[in-house]
Parts: structure tokens; C-alpha cells; sequence
């Protein structure tokens, strides 16, 4: 910032004093209540002095600074004139609002929390006000808005925690958007100071987002429409000292943001000589903001207009007011260096909306204190029982209608001077250059003219309903016992309504107190605030419309009923908002949904993956087992061959079986009969043994060829189940062998010829056993197959797979069983599927045909020559094992013999090499 | 200097005289080879580079140790945690099983952290990094529950492949260039292959990234942290995923250097996938309900930030990044305490059982506001001071729509953050908590646990207002970032 800057610490004592005095509070208060809520108007008090005594030495050297090396690089606090003019009503209102709240807060609870807040938040909107640069001003600014939320959410009642939810979200966002645009106008080359920002060529549209976004920043705090729609929310729900503060005072710290983004950042550098093409952004700017602050206090004081409850309707008024001094700000910027009027619109304006918004404030937070009611159209007739209250009220309302004498007037026939001449400069442009966006803005802004007329009125309409409704008329309801307010209520709304009076009428002391010293600073024109006289005819006969518009509304509005008229849902911003909110937290928990998902797909793919290769090692495995063993014992045939082989394994060992049921029968027989010669037993045994065998064999091959005949003609999982179901039914026919055994064993032993006997015994055997019928009954599928043409014939082409499940299931329970007893499992469809299915190659065929030839060859031999001794009850576990060592056996050899032959083979070969 | 704390790994076993005798022991080490470490940095800061050569394996391969800025930030930084993360153990860990293997585990992991944070080569860096990532195994499973075991296969699952990555590169590295120590050239020149040099630099990235938790091979942090004990979560979290970006750091200012990143091009992608990470991650963030994952969804975006700042390649942008391994240590450590408070002290896991919780633990539900803030980046708290300077970096750079990653990611981190300190103050309280108030004790946590979460608020809060004073992680960082080849 230019001009004599001179060193003092003054700034950043009165920014910490009450950030320190904050840390008392609560110790305080546990000891005594009166001497904390003193404590706090004193810590108040002084900061408004240590402000005070800044004035000698602004006023000489213009501008007073310090450092404070913290933070990313150090905090600077810089106080200019403007600077100083902000900390002087802020904590001037500050001081009133905390003597005020000393017997307001009685009836609130958590007061040592309020308290604390309340200083730290003096502490950080002085330092809003009082800093040096972006950094410091963005510390304290995010500072104001986080404590801020503790004064909102104070009373905990579920309106205020909703209110303090969408200001905290609404404070952190502009918190960002904030910082955005501080960190683009670093990018543009700023050191960071409250001066101009360099524009270099072609970085327009930067310096737009730049400006754009620290409007929008500040602008949540300022309540500029679209971002107002936390304001009516939190600052009613706020107790009414604090209510003050946030209307009053807090609110200006966006509109001081603004300020110096339109007047400070962006308008080209402080020269002797004004230059008008530099000042084209600011202009553009400028022109924008305008249209800001004319949206803003249109939109305000329409909503404000329809309420009910008296602070909701000032909180509307503040959207409003803010309008008008951001329209200020605005004419400000678009007139650049002739914007004097502008300015000293805008900034006196934000000092008389601080102090009759804090007034009416605390006047409407007596009512509440007193009444307990808050709803306009309940109360009425107050002004007999509460007259100082009414009073203050009153100068308030004066004040913010624009009445003359008051201190509205004069700021808003500034700020309406100001637009009249933005009309008139764009209007001389479109004369001089003959350019059509000139005429275009000329028209544009005497379009805004009129709308700031209109809404005066609209202001004066809404005030004319508070005394009306609260302080006048007939009371709607008894408030039994009704005074005015405490004493230091009414001290502190008197030290603010005394300043609207005196505003009012000696408007220059500000004007040329404060402004005109800081623009000439700046190098700005201040000749016409010279020139400004407030008491004019025309000045007043502009009030004409706004002061006959004002009571129309009221009446047309109370007659009609408009003012209880509400518009839809979706017509507000705040709709869509939170419609956005709702869907961002919607779309966030779809794409976590979606990322599960994801994440369960991957994990089901790498499973399935392990697996298939956990698989395929089985497979390889298996293999290479095969491969061993066909190069020992012959390959192991098709598919439906290993189940053959199975099953072979069990109709074999059902023979074994028979025969040793014959052999044991025999035995117990020779023991019944008494016969004692064991040689004569083991004869007669040999002899049972011999025809068993031959029987059972015959009936083990005939079950073998049908087993062998349906396997490779059916499908395996059914024929599974009946072979395993049926085997349970041939036991039955080992008594038949034995006992035909038996008979005959005798005249076998006699050496008499029992062929023909045999054989007829053997067909009478065979016939009753039929086990091809005994298998093609005990398929399941074969029989449920007839079921289901039947009934798919009934009913359609439905397959009833209930029933097939269930038959299956049947079978099953019955194999498991069998498995269980036989020690030996049929392989089931899923480890058939898992053999090859090829058919063989010309060598494993070679291979097989020899080491089947082999083992049933050795097999035979083996044989003939097992003595059958009687006390050997070889089990079926037995049999397959001394099976396998047979084949181990014969692999063994057949390597051997193969080494052997190859040696061989190489030894003639060597043998034969050497000879030639 | 790695000695103290292979002297720690032998405390445990020795101090199983008593409870006590170990906990001071092992305070007293780690407290030690803090005051080690902060020995070094004046040194550091005046630009003094201290250099060991441990042992020689082949005429051309060593192992060697280095101290220059980066790697003293990293080290005072896991140094300072572990102080904290230990100290709180004794308090988290006081009723939990096997101990013993826990502390010893603990201290080993903290000896190759800094062995990762003081390597001298890529092969030191290898061995260090190796080692630190397989033997915190036993820590990830330590609940020995099978949501932990899974977690710990995920973990060690993504880690190795990571680990076999980097191992390739760094073979590569070796083919090309030669043996090398971190110094004040990069190792490669332009003269090499193009192609090749794309190959080695994405091995790099995809094999640190797992442990940096890029996003698409960030899926073991959300899993491992909510298995892990609390304290060791905070390591993990503060620590062992910032081991992964300062792998990433090294091999773009070390091994390729700002110049030949430029002409390879590689940054632009690398600063996408970053800005995807802390997007995405954020965004996965929100809908989380149990705590730690909400908060490792959370680390997995502010370490995108990390390499978001690197990826930019300019000053301030990588001062930004480096302060933030060290600023988001400090906060995210003191976050995982506060949630190991809650299940401890509370029972609580989840968010949604942690409405009204503040009326019971009215200290850590202050801490862990005041963290949170610092996490969105509220000024004056440290989250501001890598925010600022990466925001900075954004501009220098010359992209400002990265902007919109910076602070949309510090938006999303309020929207998953604000909420819970909500409901923690302000909402009716929980089945959960409204049982704990029934029964009246407000039981905050013991002082071996408070005193360690202060401490690390104390650290967040100081690292913010007090940023640019000698000797703090942001100065060792702009030293980092103005002499980084």
C-alpha cells in the first residue's frame, strides 16, 4: 500500500487483546457471573479505545503497520484510513452488543461459552479489518466465519443446529472459494499486499475467476445473493446481542472483502496521472457488482416482506441493506476514478446499517426478552409498556427507511447520486464512442435505478409493518407484568441510536473525516463529495415515490393477505442447493457401492483364478501320475474304462465274498454235524471252495459284461448309483451259492461228475439274479425318465427337477452307505469327468494290452496257488492293496527288464560300432 | 546413529523383568534417536550433507547412509511420530496379547524407517524399504482376528509385488547408469534410451505406488488400517504410506531429476493419476461408517496431495508436497489416536454409533476438531501451510484448473470430517454412548494416551502458526525443494 507507512503494534495488540482476554472467560465465570459479563464489556471497551487512539496517527501518516513473523511467512496488520473507519464502529457496536448481552444472556444458558466466543470473534473481525495482507486477511476472515458458527449454534434448539449446519457448510465453502482466488492473484504476480494486482496480457479471464471467485468468498459471509440463503436461517436463530453482531457487524466483514477486491486489487496501480483504459476491468467489474447488489436488496426486501417473525424479517433486511451497499461498492468500481460518490455511498452505509441493524436488533431482542414471542402478527400495543424500547426502535427504523435528518438518508442518497451517474458516464460513453455495449449498460443501469427506488420503498413498507404490528395497535394477547427493558439493555440501544441521529445531521464529519483522506491516498477524485450537500429539494423530492410506494404495499399487502402468501418450494435457491447436496451424497454412496463391487468382482476373479490353477496343478499332477504309471502297468483306458476298472474291483471282491461265505458255511456246517477230523474239514472245504469259486466267477463275469455294456451306452452318474444300490441286493445271493456248494460237495469229493448239476444250478442262480434287469430297474433316471414323459405330457414341457434331485439324492444316501462298508468309492460324474476323455494313442494301447496281458497272466498264477486257509479272512482292503503291489511288481520288473534289454541293446551296438 | 534403535529391538525381550522397566526403556531409546536425528538438522539446514558408507558387497555395490534435507524431514518426522505412537501404545496396548512381539516389531519397523529415510543409494533405499515393508506384517495382523489375517495377506500380497517391481528398476537402474549415491545430479542423462527410461520410471512408480497407495493399487489401506491396533494405524497411516511417496520423491529428484522429467513428459500423467487419487479417494471417503477407514480412505487421498505437489515440479509445489508427508503425519497420527480412544475407551467403531460422544470424551473430541480443521486446512493450522504452498505451486506451474483438485479434495475432507464432529457434539447421543453416559464415569482416556494425542495436536498447531521458523519441517523442505537436482 503506498503512502508514509509508519510502525506501530497498536494494530496487533487490539486484534489479540480479546483473543487472549477470551481464554479468562470461563474461570472468570465459575467464580462470579456479574464480574464476567463486566470483564467482557471492559475487554470490549478497550479495544474500541485502543481503535480510538489509532486516529492521531493515521491522521498524520495515512497508514500504520507491523509484522508478526508467523504462519507461512509472516502476519502483517496495515491500518489505513478505511481500515481504521471498520475497526471503529465494529467495535463500537461490539462494546453496545456485550453490555447489552450482560443482562440479555440471563435467561440463556452455557453463558460462559458465549462469552469466550464473542471476544474471540471481536479478535478475529479486527483482524479482518485491520490486516496487511491476503494471508493475514484470509486467517482471520476463515477465523470469524468457524468461531461465528459457536454464537449461531448457541441456544442447541434443533432450528438453530439446522441454521448452524448450513452456515458452517455455506462459511467453508467460501472459505474455499475464497482461497482460490487468493491463490489465483498470487499466480498473477501479487505479492500478496491490499494493492493492485497486476493484469498481464491474455490473464483476463484469470483475473476474472480470481475477482470472481474472492466476490463469491466474501459474498457468503456478506449474504449477496445466490450465496445469502444461510443468513435468514442463522442469524434469527442466533441470541439477539449476537443476532446484532452477525447482521451488524460480521456481515460487513464480507462487504469489507469486497471493498478491497473491487477497490484495491483490482483497479490498476496508484499513479499521479489517471489513465482511463486501466481502469477497463475495474469498470467491468464494477458493472457486474452493481447488478450483484441490485439483485441482492431486491430479492431481500421482496422475502423480507413476507415474514412473520420480526428477526427472520431483519435478516432478510440485512440481504437487503448489504444490496445496497454492495450497489455502492459497485458504482464504485464502474465509475473508477470518478467514484468518489460510490465510495463514501458504500462505506457510509455500511457503518449506518451497523449501527440501526444492531439497534434494531437488540430493540426486537427486548420485545423477545420481555415476551417470549417473536411473531409479529401476535404481538402489538407494546409501545405503552415498553416507550424506551419503542423509542430506540423507532430512531432505527428512521434510519434504515431513509428518513431525512436520520442516517440512512444520507448514505442512500449517496449511493442513489452515484447510480444516477453511472448512468449518466455510461450514457456520455455511448455519445462519445458510439459503441453499443455502452448504451446497452446506460439503459441496464437506469433499469437499476429504478429497481433501487422501488426497493426503498419495499423497505419503508416492511418497517411501517414492524412498529405497526409490534409497538402500535391493539395487543393481540395479554403480556401480564410487562416493563421496559434492563438498564443496560437500554444504555447500550441508546449509545446506538444516538450516533443515527447525529449521523444524520452532520454527515460531513465521516465524509470528510474519513473518505476524502483515503481516496486522495489512492489518487482518486473527491471533488464531488466536496460538492455533496444532503438537504437538497431534489435529494428530498427523490424520497417522493419510496415514502408514497411504502404504505401502498403495506395496505395492499395486509388487504389482499399477500404477506402470508408463500412461494413453492423450488423457487428458492436454497432448494437446489440442497437438492445438490443430497444427490453429491447420493452419487458418493452409489460409487462406493460401485467400488465394492468392484472390489468383490476382482477378489471372485483372483479366487476363481487360484482355483482354476490350484486345478490345473492337480491335473498336472495327475498327469504325470498317469504317465508313471502307464509306463509301469498299461494305460488306464477311457473314461468309462476307469469305472469299469472300479467297478471290477467291486463285483471282484463281491466274488471273494461268496466264496468265503460258501467256505465258512461249509466249516460251520462240518462243526454242526460233529464231524472232529480237521483233515476231513479242510478236504470237504477245499472242495466248497473250488465250486463256489467257479460259480461266483461265472456270476462275476456276467456282472462285469453288463456293468462294462451299460457303462458305455449310458451315463455313468446314474449307472453309479444303481451299481451301488444293486450290489447291496446281490449279497443276498451268496446263501445260494453256499448252499448249492454245500449239496454238492460231497460227490465232487466222491470224484462223480457234477457238470450238468452245476450248470443247471448256475442258470437257476442267474436267472433269479438277472442283474442287467436288476441295474436298468435301480437307475434312477431310467425310471423317473417315464415319470416325467407322463407328466410332461400333463402339464407341458416342464421337467420335474424336484423329483429327479430327490432320486438322485437316494441313490446317493444309499452309495454312501455301501462306500462306507465296501471301503471303496465308484468314482462319481465329477472325478469321471476329471479323466481324460480321449480316446488312446497306439502306444499306451501297446502298453496296456501288454501289462494287462501281464498281470492277468500273473494274476491267474497267483491265484491258483493262495491257500485259502480258513483263519485268513482276507478283507477287501487286503485284496486291493496286494493288487497294487502285483502291479508295482510287474512295473518293477518290466523296468528292469527294459534297463536291462537297452544295455543290452548298446552293448551290441557298441560291440557292432567297434567291429566296423 | 541406526544403533539406539537396534538397541531397542533387545530392550523388549531384556525389560520382560516388568511392564515399567520396558515402557521407560523404550521411551527413553526412541526419545534418544529423536534427539539424534535432531541433532543433524542444524547441520542440514546450513547446507552440510553427513554421509556414512556402512560396507562395501561388491567393488561397486555398498551400502551407504546420507543425510540431506528430504531425508532429515522424513526422519524427524517418523522419529517424533514414534515417540508418540510408542508412548501411547503402553496406554492402547496395556490389556492386549503378545505385547512383547508387538513392541519389538515396532521398534525394528521404526530402525528401517529410518534407514529408508537416510539411504544413501538406491540399494540401500531397497533393503531398508524391503525390509520395513515385510517385517510390519506381525503389526497389520496383530488382532490375529480373520478380518486382520486377510488384511495382512492383502497387505503383504500388494507389497511384494510393489517390493519386485522396485527391485527390477532398481536392477535396471544399475545396468544403466551404474552404481550411484544420491547427490546433486540425477542419475540419468538424455542420452539413454527413451523407451527405457519410460520402463524404468513407470517400475518405479507402480512398485512405490502400491505402498504410496496410488489409486488403483491403493486396495490394501482401507483393509489393513481398521485391522491394525490404533497406535500402529497412526504409523501406517502417518508413516509407512509416506515411505511409499518419499520412494517416489527420491526417484523423481534423485534418479531422474526436474530436467529429464521435464523432456520425458511423465509428470503430466503422473500429476493425473494424483489428482484422480485425491479426488476419488475423498470421494470414497464420505460414505465410509467405520472410522479408521474413513480416515484410510483419507490418508490415501492426502498422500495423492503429496504427489500431486511433486508431480508439478515446481519449487513451491514441492515444498508444499514435502511439508505435507511431515504436516499430514502429525495430523493424521493424532486422528487415528483419538479413534483408538473411541474403541478403547468407548467401543466405538463407527461413526454412526459416535453421536454425542463429545459429553464423554470432551478432550479427544476437542483434538480430534481441531485436527479435522487442520486436515480441511483451516488456517493457522499446518493442513494450510502444505495447502498454501502446493496452491502456490498449482499457479506456478501454470495450471490453475488444478485448483479445483487442491480445494475440492480439502472440500471433500470437510464433508467426510465435519459430520462426525457434528453428531460427536451436538447430535442425540447413540444407543452405544447413551449406555456409557448411563453408567457415569466420564473415563477419559490415561495420560499415556491423552499426552500423546496433545502432543500431536500441540505438533499440528505449531507446525501451522509457527510454519516458518529454523529448523521446523517447512524449512528442511524449501531447502529440499531449491537443492533437489
Amino acid at each position: 500500500m503506498e503512502g508514509h507507512v509508519t510502525y506501530s503494534v497498536l494494530p496487533a495488540v487490539i486484534v489479540l487483546l480479546p483473543f487472549v482476554a477470551s481464554l479468562l472467560v470461563r474461570p472468570l465465570g465459575r467464580r462470579s457471573e456479574s464480574l464476567r459479563d463486566w470483564y467482557a464489556v471492559v475487554v470490549t471497551a478497550l479495544t474500541f479505545l485502543g481503535t480510538v487512539a489509532l486516529i492521531p496517527a493515521i491522521a498524520e501518516y495515512h497508514v500504520i503497520g507491523c509484522e508478526i513473523p508467523l504462519l507461512v511467512g509472516e502476519i502483517t496488520f496495515s491500518v489505513d484510513s478505511f481500515g481504521m473507519f471498520f475497526a471503529l464502529f465494529t467495535s463500537f457496536v461490539w462494546f453496545a452488543s456485550t453490555l447489552y448481552a450482560g443482562s440479555y444472556m440471563q435467561h440463556e444458558q452455557k453463558r460462559n461459552r458465549y462469552f469466550t466466543y464473542t471476544l474471540a470473534v471481536l479478535g478475529a473481525n479486527m483482524g479482518v479489518v485491520l490486516a496487511g495482507d491476503l494471508i493475514s486477511l484470509y486467517l482471520f476472515f476463515e477465523a470469524l466465519g468457524l468461531l461465528a458458527y459457536w454464537l449461531v449454534v448457541h441456544t442447541e434448539t434443533p432450528e438453530a443446529l439446522k441454521a448452524s449446519t448450513k452456515y458452517l457448510w455455506m462459511t467453508v465453502m467460501g472459505g474455499f472459494s475464497l482461497v482460490a482466488g487468493i491463490f489465483i492473484v498470487f499466480g498473477l504476480g501479487s505479492n500478496g499486499s491490499l494493492g493492485s494486482v497486476p493484469i498481464a496480457e491474455g490473464q483476463t479471464a484469470l483475473a476474472w475467476a480470481a475477482a470472481t471467485l474472492m466476490i463469491l468468498g466474501f459474498g457468503v459471509k456478506a449474504g449477496i445473493v445466490p450465496v445469502h440463503i444461510w443468513l435468514p436461517d442463522a442469524h434469527p436463530v442466533a441470541p439477539s446481542p449476537a443476532s446484532a453482531l452477525l447482521s451488524g457487524i460480521m456481515i460487513k466483514a464480507g462487504a469489507y472483502g469486497i471493498f478491497r477486491v473491487v477497490t484495491a486489487l483490482f483497479r490498476p496501480p496508484i499513479m499521479e496521472e489517471v489513465v482511463e483504459e486501466l481502469w477497463h476491468f475495474t469498470t467491468q467489474l464494477g458493472f457486474a457488482v452493481i447488478w450483484i447488489g441490485i439483485a441482492t436488496m431486491f430479492i431481500g426486501v421482496v422475502l423480507a416482506l413476507l415474514q412473520e417473525n420480526a428477526k427472520r424479517m431483519l435478516a432478510y433486511h440485512s440481504v437487503s441493506q448489504m444490496g445496497f451497499i454492495i450497489t455502492g461498492i459497485g458504482v464504485a468500481g464502474y465509475l473508477g476514478a470518478h467514484g468518489a460518490m460510490g465510495y463514501a455511498g458504500a462505506l457510509y452505509h455500511i457503518l449506518n446499517h451497523a449501527l440501526f441493524k444492531a439497534c434494531l436488533f437488540l430493540g426486537v431482542g427486548a420485545v423477545y426478552f420481555r415476551t417470549h414471542e417473536l411473531n409479529m402478527y401476535k404481538l402489538g400495543g407494546l409501545w405503552k409498556k415498553m416507550p424506551l424500547t419503542f423509542l430506540f426502535t423507532l430512531i432505527a427504523a428512521f434510519g434504515i427507511t431513509g428518513v431525512p435528518l436520520f442516517n440512512g438518508f444520507v448514505s442512500k442518497t449517496l449511493i442513489h447520486h452515484g447510480l444516477v451517474e453511472a448512468v449518466e458516464h455510461a450514457a456520455h460513453l455511448a455519445h462519445t464512442t458510439h459503441l453499443a455495449s455502452w448504451a446497452q449498460q446506460a439503459t441496464a443501469l437506469s433499469v437499476a435505478e429504478k429497481i433501487f427506488v422501488v426497493t426503498c420503498g419495499g423497505t419503508a413498507a416492511s418497517f411501517i409493518k414492524l412498529i405497526v404490528f409490534v409497538f402500535l395497535g391493539k395487543p393481540k394477547q395479554e403480556f401480564p407484568g410487562i416493563k421496559d427493558a434492563p438498564p443496560r439493555m437500554l444504555v447500550a440501544m441508546t449509545a446506538l441510536a444516538v450516533p443515527i441521529t447525529v449521523l444524520g445531521l452532520a454527515p460531513n464529519f465521516v465524509l470528510h473525516g474519513v473518505v476524502v483522506p483515503g481516496l486522495h491516498m489512492w489518487g482518486l477524485h473527491t471533488a464531488i463529495i466536496d460538492e455533496f450537500v444532503p438537504f437538497t429539494s431534489a435529494n428530498l423530492s427523490s424520497l417522493v415515490i419510496p415514502f408514497i410506494l411504502g404504505p401502498t404495499i403495506v395496505v395492499v399487502g395486509v388487504r389482499y393477505g399477500l404477506f402470508h402468501a408463500h412461494f413453492p418450494a423450488w423457487f428458492s435457491v436454497d432448494y437446489w442447493y440442497r437438492r445438490t447436496a443430497r444427490a453429491f451424497l447420493a452419487f458418493c454412496s452409489v460409487a462406493n457401492r460401485g467400488y465394492e463391487a468392484y472390489v468383490a468382482f476382482v477378489s471372485r476373479l483372483l479366487a476363481r483364478t487360484f482355483r482354476q490353477a490350484a486345478r490345473g496343478s492337480i491335473r498336472i499332477r495327475r498327469t504325470w501320475r498317469r504317465f508313471i504309471v502307464t509306463l509301469g502297468t498299461g494305460a488306464p483306458g477311457l473314461r468309462h474304462q476307469q469305472f469299469i476298472d472300479t467297478a471290477y474291483v467291486i463285483i471282484e471282491r463281491e466274488r471273494h465274498g461268496t466264496v468265503r461265505h460258501a467256505v465258512d458255511a461249509a466249516i460251520a456246517a462240518a462243526e454242526t454235524s460233529g464231524d472232529t477230523e480237521a483233515h476231513e474239514i479242510e478236504r470237504n472245504a477245499h472242495a466248497v471252495r473250488d465250486l463256489a469259486m467257479y460259480m461266483a466267477t461265472r456270476l462275476s463275469d456276467e456282472r462285469i459284461a453288463v456293468v462294462a455294456e451299460l457303462a458305455r451306452t449310458g451315463r455313468i452318474e446314474p449307472l453309479r448309483m444303481a451299481l451301488e444300490e444293486s450290489m447291496a441286493r446281490v449279497v443276498e445271493l451268496r446263501p445260494l451259492v453256499a448252499d448249492v456248494a454245500l449239496r454238492l460237495a460231497p460227490r465232487r469229493m466222491a470224484g462223480q461228475s457234477i457238470t450238468r448239476e452245476l450248470a443247471h444250478e448256475m442258470n437257476v442262480i442267474m436267472a433269479r439274479e438277472r442283474f442287467d434287469l436288476l441295474l436298468r430297474e435301480s437307475i434312477p433316471s431310467w425310471k423317473v425318465s417315464q415319470a416325467t414323459a407322463r407328466l410332461g405330457h400333463r402339464v407341458g414341457q416342464t421337467l420335474p427337477r424336484e423329483e429327479v434331485a430327490l432320486a438322485y439324492e437316494a441313490g446317493s444316501q444309499a452309495a454312501a452307505q455301501l462306500g462306507h462298508r465296501i471301503g471303496q468309492v465308484l468314482p462319481n460324474e465329477e472325478v469321471m469327468s476329471a479323466y481324460r476323455a480321449g480316446g488312446l494313442t497306439r502306444l499306451e494301447n501297446a502298453a496296456r494290452w501288454i501289462a494287462n496281458t501281464a498281470t492277468g497272466l500273473i494274476e491267474a498264477a497267483i491265484q491258483e496257488r493262495v491257500p485259502w486257509m480258513i483263519e485268513d479272512r482276507v478283507d477287501s482292503r487286503r485284496v486291493a492293496s496286494t493288487r497294487l503291489a502285483i502291479q508295482r511288481y510287474v512295473r518293477d520288473i518290466g523296468l528292469n527288464v527294459g534297463i536291462a534289454i537297452l544295455m543290452l541293446l548298446f552293448f551290441v551296438l557298441a560291440t557292432v560300432a567297434r567291429g566296423f | 546413529m541406526l544403533l539406539p534403535i537396534f538397541g531397542a529391538g533387545l530392550v523388549v525381550p531384556l525389560s520382560r523383568v516388568s511392564e515399567r522397566a520396558r515402557a521407560i526403556g523404550l521411551t527413553l531409546v526412541v526419545a534418544l534417536a529423536a534427539g539424534l536425528v535432531a541433532l543433524l538438522i542444524p547441520g542440514v539446514l546450513r547446507g552440510e550433507i553427513y554421509g556414512v558408507r556402512l560396507f562395501q558387497m561388491t567393488p561397486t555395490i555398498s551400502l551407504s547412509m546420507r543425510v540431506d534435507a528430504l531425508g532429515a524431514m522424513f526422519a524427524i518426522t517418523a522419529v517424533v511420530l514414534w515417540l508418540l505412537a510408542v508412548v501411547y501404545s503402553f496406554g492402547y496396548m496395556a490389556d492386549e496379547h503378545s505385547t512383547n512381539r508387538y513392541f519389538t516389531f515396532l521398534m525394528l519397523a521404526l530402525a528401517w524407517t529410518l534407514g529408508v529415510a537416510l539411504a544413501g543409494n538406491l540399494l540401500s533405499f531397497l533393503v531398508f524399504y524391503e525390509l520395513f515393508s515385510i517385517l510390519t506384517y506381525p503389526l497389520v495382523v496383530h488382532e490375529e482376528t480373520p478380518e486382520a489375517m486377510a488384511a495382512g495377506t492383502k497387505y503383504i500380497t500388494y507389497i511384494i509385488i510393489g517390493g519386485g517391481l522396485v527391485l527390477l528398476a532398481i536392477m535396471a537402474t544399475y545396468s544403466m547408469a551404474g552404481a550411484q549415491e544420491f547427490g546433486s545430479t540425477a542419475f540419468f542423462n538424455a542420452d539413454l534410451s527413451r523407451t527405457a527410461l519410460l520402463a524404468v520410471f513407470w517400475c518405479f512408480i507402480v512398485g512405490f505406488g502400491v505402498k504410496a497407495a496410488l489409486i488403483p493399487l491403493h486396495g490394501w489401506v482401507p483393509d489393513a488400517h481398521p485391522a491394525a491396533p490404533a497406535p500402529f494405524s497412526a504409523v501406517l497411516s502417518g508413516i509407512m504410506v509416506a515411505a511409499g511417496s518419499f520412494g517416489i520423491l527420491r526417484v523423481l529428484f534423485n534418479v531422474f531429476g526436474i530436467p529429464l522429467l521435464k523432456e520425458l513428459g511423465v509428470a503430466v500423467p503422473l500429476s493425473a493419476i494424483a489428482a484422480v487419487t485425491v479426488i476419488v479417494a475423498a470421494i470414497l471417503a464420505i460414505p465410509q461408517d467405520n472410522l479408521k477407514r474413513r480416515l484410510a480412505f483419507s490418508t490415501i487421498s492426502q498422500m495423492g496431495y503429496v504427489i500431486f505437489g511433486a508431480s508439478l515440479l515446481s519449487v513451491s509445489s514441492m515444498t508444499g508436497s514435502f511439508v505435507h508427508i511431515a504436516n499430514h503425519a502429525f495430523m493424521k497420527g493424532t486422528l487415528f489416536f483419538c479413534a483408538g480412544v473411541f474403541i478403547k475407551r468407548a467401543g466405538v467403531h463407527k461413526v454412526s454409533e459416535m453421536a454425542g460422544i463429545a459429553k464423554r470424551h470432551p478432550i479427544t473430541m476437542a483434538v480430534f476438531t481441531l485436527t479435522s480443521l487442520s486436515m480441511i486446512g483451516t488456517p493457522p493450522l499446518s493442513g494450510f501451510t502444505s495447502k498454501w504452498y502446493l496452491g502456490l505451486g498449482v499457479l506456478d506451474a501454470g495450471k490453475p484448473l488444478y485448483l479445483v483438485v487442491l480445494l475440492g479434495g480439502a472440500l471433500l475432507a470437510a464433508v467426510y470430517l465435519l459430520p462426525i464432529i457434528y453428531a460427536a457434539y451436538f447430535k442425540e447421543p447413540s444407543p452405544v454412548v447413551r449406555d456409557l453416559l448411563a453408567k457415569g464415569s466420564t473415563a477419559e482416556a490415561p495420560w499415556t494416551m491423552l499426552g500423546p494425542l496433545l502432543a500431536g495436536t500441540a505438533l499440528t498447531v505449531v507446525l501451522g502458526i509457527c510454519a516458518s521458523a529454523s529448523g521446523l519441517p517447512l524449512s528442511l523442505a524449501k531447502l529440499a525443494a531449491e537443492t533437489l537436482p
